[in-house]
Order: structure tokens, then sequence, then C-alpha cells
């Protein structure tokens, strides 16, 4: 044998052993899933959801709120399926005088590292939440503006925390109580001043809630366990051990859950891929519930048509045109465009929420929730504008998901198809949008809103007082008291009459125009039960089960 | 972005006519300098390309608003990005961040507030093990059939191979690793969708003390053969994915140097002695065939680091492409000012030892 057959030889040789030991390896292999090795009983939850910080104060996105909710404990909370908060791990909370809200703690909290959890550790959570804030340590991120009501907090005894608030009665304090500004943390771990590191933060072992985290590699793996610990309003968690996994595209999210290699797919699947899931039956549940997103027009009072800053200003004519919008819209071909992920939404609270009516149903269209273009031509004419009406829309091409523009493509098509209005359409991308849409740059534009907590009022008091978050000049005196009146009442059925009432002025006004309601999507392997999607918004795994 | 392999010259094609002396005329100090000068090259390409990021980011505006611009009324908005500094003079902005990296602070990242130096070597290692496949794969497809190529030159086995080569080359990575997918992971369930490993055997890696980071050495370090198994697998179509990328340029690049060395005169001198095309191939035309390859490595890591954003998102690989990907959509400036002057690094490196080697084996180099 030559020396190059030779070569060729051991060369041969060394590829089929490692060919041989790459297949044994691979083949031997059926990979780990979570519910092997360690974890006897285990569920994966894959999500494209992103995490900002585990630090409360950090954080303000849902991401991080649906981590956090299953680790930290909040003072109040919603139990499974209400949108109204019930105390958690306090035993009581109510207002002592009309400016100061008194919560007592149940006795034996501790956290999962054996730190007793007392009004002290309360005291510390607002305060250093209301620290980081005003110092920005928060880099921008945190939920600290949810507190802004609340003028300082005391500590009565060991398991009583005094709450004083700027404006008296807020009827909203408990549910923010039950927001990401809530999450109680260890003041023996925590910064008082500074966003404390993930990774300290579980190697503290700083939880209080249903789970703990036990491992962590922040947006792509999370384990939690169990924390047998937890004395909050709901049920102990029924599987020891959770795995969540990270996905950047939902498509490999769909794939995964599709073929078993996770037990449970949590947001964001497309609406397709929603739809698509549903038809395979055999080997995956798709479950929704009531979402708290809501998707909507806004008119700006000053630059639409016939607006207050326009040569040819004229209320009536403006309020004519809000009006042949409204008829024209068809929500129901808006909600088949997200293959009914999104349903159709006839008032400003999302139906679900204490409160909720369908104020514009009635109003507007045929009267059954349907488009009627007799409807917008009748108003147009007894407003005597002339058709069509240059109608210019803009829209936010990157945030409020990539169907935005679809959504406005048929809206613009059901506004000209009527002969009524010649739409231009133009698409931002946020950070323009943000700077544009409260500084009167587009007359009429699209907005979304995913609520902080799930109370009425968060659809509300941010949107119509003057200097609200629209910034679009609109400006009813009627409606701000009626906003003063309900945040203020503590008769539970009054309230939700002024909610009403909130509404259906609101409505006549068409301040903006309510278009879908998002809708919850979970989907489990045909195994896993348990799943809750309620009108709380917040999704708990301790109710998940094999 | 690729650069035609064929346009890449031979180490044996003709050498233009230099007049006696004109290299130390131009190199004036030889080889050190030319080392020299190559190595300081370096920093003011990282420079630039550090400096442009900096400022076209901050054009694409801030990450607060990004962030929670649909979220937070105006006023609360603007009082945060001043908390922030986004708000000041862009030229202040630039000297902070310039003078934070001459103090090795590469400062925190906006969206996720991991220092960035961690972000860079958590994610850098997942990055390096990818690339690391990549190459295995190229260097097992393209050399071989490269040579092939050259052997049956000019017949339909030859055209075959080149339209492959155009195929792998030209095919984007999200379709061909969509197409994997579909066929290996889904339809008939050899492989795994996504992800560097299974859950499990993330954990138990996360378990270790120190991990590397590469999971290839970490699952040996377990003792694990499952675990090691569960890793290859993972591997298999992303290595294949992004690795066809680069074999399609050294298919193309081996094929033309080969033909182009089996004419050369000491070739032709060993036909005439009766040596076999097989031998011709294998021993004579190979290896001076395979010396441009070391160039093109070098251009190809930057076409490979490129690759990775497309394939680790594709293949939900976490490394440092799938986590760019991210901090752009979020407009962390830190994070991504912090992964382009890695990869800035990285290329320019490489290129710098690829040139050092290249003078080293090739005297016609001039310096």
């Amino acid at each position: 044998m030559n020396s190059a057959t030779a070569r060729r030889a051991r060369f041969l040789v060394a590829t089929a052993s490692l060919a041989a030991a790459t297949l044994i390896l691979t083949g031997c292999s059926g990979g780990k899933s979570g519910n092997t090795g360690s974890a006897s009983k285990s569920i994966t939850i894959g999500t494209t959801d992103t995490v900002t910080s585990l630090d409360p104060a950090g954080s303000y996105d849902n991401g991080s709120l649906s981590v956090q909710v299953n680790v930290f404990p909040l003072l109040f909370d919603s139990p499974y399926g209400s949108p109204d908060v019930k105390p958690d791990i306090a035993e009581s909370g109510s207002f002592v005088d009309s400016n100061t809200f008194e919560v007592k703690l149940k006795p034996g909290l501790k956290f999962a590292n054996g730190h007793d959890l007392t009004a002290s550790d309360v005291k510390f959570t607002f305060d250093r939440q209301q620290a980081i804030g005003k110092s920005g340590a928060d880099g921008g991120n945190g939920p600290s503006s949810l507190l802004a009501n609340l003028e300082n907090t005391t500590v009565k005894d060991d398991s009583t925390v005094d709450f004083h608030l700027k404006v008296a009665n807020d009827q909203t304090f408990e549910q923010v109580l039950s927001s990401e500004a809530g999450f109680i943390v260890d003041e023996q771990v925590f910064s008082p001043t500074k966003l404390t590191p993930d990774n300290d933060i579980v190697k503290a072992d700083a939880f209080a809630g249903q789970y703990k985290i036990t491992s962590y590699k922040v947006n792509q793996l999370i384990e939690y366990k169990k924390y047998s610990g937890y004395q909050g309003l709901l049920a102990p968690a029924k599987t020891d051990t959770i795995i969540a996994k990270y996905y950047k595209d939902s498509s490999n999210l769909k794939l995964d859950v599709q073929s078993g290699g996770i037990d449970v797919a949590y947001r964001s699947l497309s609406a397709q891929d929603v739809d698509a899931l549903k038809k395979q039956k055999d080997k995956v549940t798709v479950t929704t519930g009531p979402g708290g997103e809501i998707r909507y027009i806004v008119f700006n009072f000053k630059t639409q048509p016939f607006g207050t800053g326009q040569p040819d200003a004229d209320p009536k004519k403006a309020l004519a045109v809000r009006t042949a919008v409204a008829d024209l819209v068809d929500r129901q071909a808006l909600s088949e465009l997200y293959k009914n992920t999104y349903t159709p939404l006839y008032s400003y609270v999302p139906d679900g929420l204490t409160g909720a009516n369908t104020a514009l149903k009635g109003l507007y269209g045929d009267g059954n929730g349907g488009p009627s273009k007799d409807k917008a031509t009748e108003a147009l004419k007894a407003a005597g504008i002339t058709t069509p009406v240059q109608l210019d829309i803009t829209y936010n091409s990157d945030h409020y998901g990539p169907q935005s523009g679809d959504e406005y493509g048929l809206i613009k098509d059901q506004l000209e198809s009527s002969g009524l209005f010649k739409v231009n359409l133009a698409g931002v991308e946020n950070v323009q949008f943000s700077k544009d849409a409260p500084n009167d740059g587009y007359p009429v534009f699209q907005r979304g809103w995913f609520p902080d907590y799930a109370d009425a009022d968060n659809y509300l008091t941010p949107f119509f007082p003057q200097g609200g978050f629209l910034h679009n000049h609109y400006d009813n005196p009627q409606v701000d008291s009626l906003i003063t009146k309900e945040l203020g009442d503590k008769d539970a059925a009054s309230r939700a009459k002024t909610i009403g009432d909130i509404q259906d002025a609101v409505a006549k006004d068409l301040d903006t125009i309510p278009l879908l309601q998002g809708t919850q999507v979970v989907v489990t392997g045909k195994d896993v039960k348990g799943a809750v999607l309620d009108a709380s918004f917040k999704f708990r795994y301790a109710t998940l089960s094999k | 972005m690729t650069t035609s392999p064929e346009t890449i010259p031979s180490p044996l094609a003709p050498a233009p006519a230099q007049p006696r002396g004109a290299a130390s005329l131009r190199g004036g100090g030889g080889l050190l300098r030319y080392l020299v000068v190559r190595f300081l090259l370096i920093f003011p390409t990282i420079f630039v390309l550090v400096t442009v990021v900096f400022f076209l980011m901050r054009a694409t505006g801030d990450p607060i608003t990004a962030a929670q611009g649909g979220r937070l009324a105006p006023a609360e908005l603007a009082r945060r990005i001043h908390a922030a500094g986004y708000d000041r003079p862009l030229i202040v902005q630039y000297l902070d961040f310039l003078g934070g990296i001459l103090h090795g602070d590469f400062g925190t990242t906006y969206s996720d507030h991991q220092p960035v130096t961690t972000v860079l070597v958590t994610y850098g290692t997942a990055t390096l093990e990818l690339a690391f496949y990549a190459l295995i794969v190229a260097f097992i497809v393209g050399i071989p059939l490269g040579m092939l190529a050259a052997w049956i030159r000019d017949r339909w086995g030859d055209a075959l191979l080149r339209v492959l080569a155009i195929v792998f080359y030209a095919t984007p990575i999200f379709f061909s690793g969509l197409l994997m997918k579909l066929v290996f992971s889904i339809r008939l369930g050899w492989l795994p969708v996504d992800g560097r490993a299974d859950t499990g055997t993330e954990l138990e890696l996360q378990l270790l003390p120190h991990p590397t980071g590469i999971y290839l050495i970490d699952a040996f370090r377990t003792g694990d053969p499952a675990a090691v198994g569960d890793v290859l697998r993972h591997a298999v179509l992303p290595g294949v994915a992004l690795g066809l990328l680069t074999a399609g340029v050294f298919l193309r690049l081996v094929r033309t140097n080969v033909i182009g060395t089996l004419n050369t005169e000491y070739v032709t001198a060993a036909r005439s002695r009766g040596v076999s095309e097989y031998r011709l191939v294998t021993k004579h035309a190979y290896r001076p065939a395979l010396i441009p390859i070391i160039t093109v490595i070098g251009l190809q890591i930057a076409m490979l680091l490129g690759g990775a954003v497309l394939t680790e998102t594709t293949f939900e690989w976490n490394g440092l492409g799938y986590q760019l990907n991210h901090y752009l959509e979020a407009r962390d400036f830190v994070a991504v000012q912090g992964i382009v002057a890695l990869l800035a690094v990285i290329v320019a490196v490489v290129n710098f030892i690829v040139d050092v080697i290249a003078a080293f084996i090739d005297p016609r180099v001039r310096y």
C-alpha cells in the first residue's frame, strides 16, 4: 500500500468514524423536552414576549408582566374569571378617610427565601417605585406613572400600611395595587434607588407568588417551580414545574406547539396561524378569552375636516363627518380580516368589564352594528356637506401589529366605496407617529390601547379629560364631571351606571370611533387542561395541568 | 455583498511584472511594516463603523418612544426622554459614548437591562458555534464538489454542480431554512424545528459551573451523550442552511482554481508522465487551488455573520444576530452599538489574520 492510498484509507476511516459517532449520538438522543429529566411533571410554555426586566420598577410591558404575575405577590388581585379585584396577600383594604387607603396584610407572609413579608416591604416597594421613576433610574421603562395619585406610604404596624392619596376616594386605587406598579418586593434584596439585576433577584429567591424562578436566561428560558408558601387569593399551582421558552418568530412558536415540541403557545400567534391551528383539533386546543386591547380611530378636533383650526370651521359639519365615518365602518369585516381574533367593539369600555355597554351600536350604521350608507349620506346632506369629503388618515405601521396596513386599507375601501369620502392613507413608523399624533400632526389617525388594569376607568380617564393621552382637542365638561364622579363613587352599582353615562355621552360626540376589541388566545396540546383567559388580562400558569 | 469567486486570482496565475526594487519602494520596511500598517488600520475601520451606527441609530428615534410611544401621555414621555438624556445634543451623547468605550464601558442595554459585555459574551459564543458548524458544512460540501466539478469540467455533471452552487448562495436563508424545517422537522420529524437544544438539555447546561456558552463543549462537559446528541441534532439544520451559502462560493472557487492549476506546465508534465486524472486533481492540483480559499474565508466571515442574523432568527438560535434583530426593533442604541462594534472587530481581525497568512504563504503579496 503506497502512502497516498494509506492516507486515503485513513481519511475514509476517520470520516466513517465521525459519521457513525454523530449518527449514534443523534440517533440515541430523542432530545430532552421539559417533561423529562429532573422534572417529572412539567409544562412548557412558548411565547414571543420579551422581558424588559424582572424588577417591577423597571418594566411597563406585557412581556415582563406575564412573568411577574406568576412570581410576585400583589396586595389586591383579580380572582379567576373576574375583572374585579379582591385582597390577595392583603387581608383587607379600605378607605379610612377620604385620602387614606389602609391595607392590612395576612399574618405569617414569607418570601421564598424565608424573609418575612411585612408592611415595611410594602412601604419599601412603593417608595422605590416612586424614587426610581422620578430619578429616571428605570431608564424610562418603569410603571411609576400608575402611582400618580399616591402622595406617600406609611407603616402603621408590622402588618398595616396606609396609602395617602392626592385625589380623594380614588376607586381605581385597588386596581392600581393589582397592576405592575403593585408587585411587592423584598427590601432585603432589592435596591431602594436602582433597578436590581434579574440574576440577583433569582439568586436571592425573592419571590412570593404562586411560582418562584429557579433558572433564568433572559428572553431564552425560564424555569418556574411551585412556591409552597404562597398565601394569596388564588389557589396553589397545579403543576410543579413550568418552563417558559422564548421565541423571536411566531411561526416557530406555531410549528413547535403543532409538533408537540411545547405544551402551550401563548402570545403572539398571527391571526392566520391561530386560524390554521383551530383546524387541527386532533393536535391542539385553541382557547380564547376576553382581551383588554382595543383599536380605534381618533379625530383631531382642530385639524379634521371642518375642525376648529380650519378656515371653514364648523362644529356641526365636523360632527357630521365623524358621524358618517361611524355609519360606514363595517366592524364585522375588520374582525374577519383578523380571522376573528379581534371582535367588533361598539363602545369605549370593552366587553367584559364592569360598566361596559354598546353605546355606538344603536346610534350609528344600521342600528344593529352593521354599516349604513343611507345614514351616512343623510348625515352629510343634513349638514350641507358636499361629497366626496377628503379625509387624510394615518396609521402606525409598526406598533399595533403587522396587519394595521390591511386594516386601514379596508377602512379606506369601506369609506370610498360609499362615494362619500376620498381617503388619503399613510403609514408612519411609531417613533415619528408618537411625536406627530399628539401635536396636531394628523387629522384622523389610528390608535390602540392595552390596559394597565382591568377597570373601566382605565379606558376613560387617560383619554377624554382635557390634556389626556390623545391630545385631540376634545373637550366636554359634562364628560369630565362624570369621570370625576365615577372615580370617587364608592357605590359599585351607581359607579357602573355613571361609566355607562360617560360612554353614551362620548358616543354622541364621537371623540374617537372604537373599532375592535382584542381576544386573548392560548393554544394548548390535547393533554393540557386548565388554561384560563379572563378579563384580568393576566395569564396565570398555576391553573395549568396535564 | 458576495464577491464573485471567479474574480479571486489564483496564486498560480502569472503575476504582473514588477520593476526590480518595486517592493522595497512601495513597502518600505517590508513584511513587519506591512503587518503593523494592516493592524493599525483595524482601529479607524472600527471607529468609522461605530460612528456611522451611532448617528444612524439616533436618526431613527429613541428607545423610550419606540417602547412606550403608544402608551404614555406626551408630557410623561417627554419627561422620561429627558431623564434618560436622549434629548441632549447629539455631539454630547456621542462624546459620552466615546468616553465610555475608552474606559471599557459599553453600557447597559435599554430594553433588557443587561451589561453589553454580558450580551456580547453570552450571544457571541452562540454565533461563533453556529459559524463553526457552517464552515464545516461549507468545507465538506464545497471543496469536494468543487474538485469533482473541475474533474468532470464541461460535462453535464459540471453544469449541474455549477447551477447547484448558484442555488446554494443565491437562495435566501429564511427560505431554505423554512423549506428544510418543513421537510426534515414537520414532515419527516427527524430534526427539531428550532433552538440550540431542547429545554431539558438547556436547563442541564445552565447548571454547569462556568458554562462556556458553546453548547457542544458544555454538553460534552456534562458527560451525558444524550445532551451531546441533542445539541448536534439542533445544529444540523442551521449549520446546513448557513453553511450551504458559503459552500456555493467554495464550490465555484475550487473548481475554477483546480481547472486553472490543471492547465499549468507542471501538471501537464505530470500528465505526460502518465499520472492519472484522479491523482492529478487530488494530489497535484488540489493543494495549490486551496490557497485562495484562505483569502476568501476572510470575506466569507462577514457574509457568515450577515447570514447568521437571518439563520439565527429563522431557527431561534440565540446568537448575536438574533439579538441584534431584537435590539434594532427596540431602537436599543447601546446594544446595537456594542454588537456592531464586536462584529466589526471580528471581521477586521479575521481579515487581518487572513492577510498575514496570505503574506506568509504567498510571496507575491506586496508589502
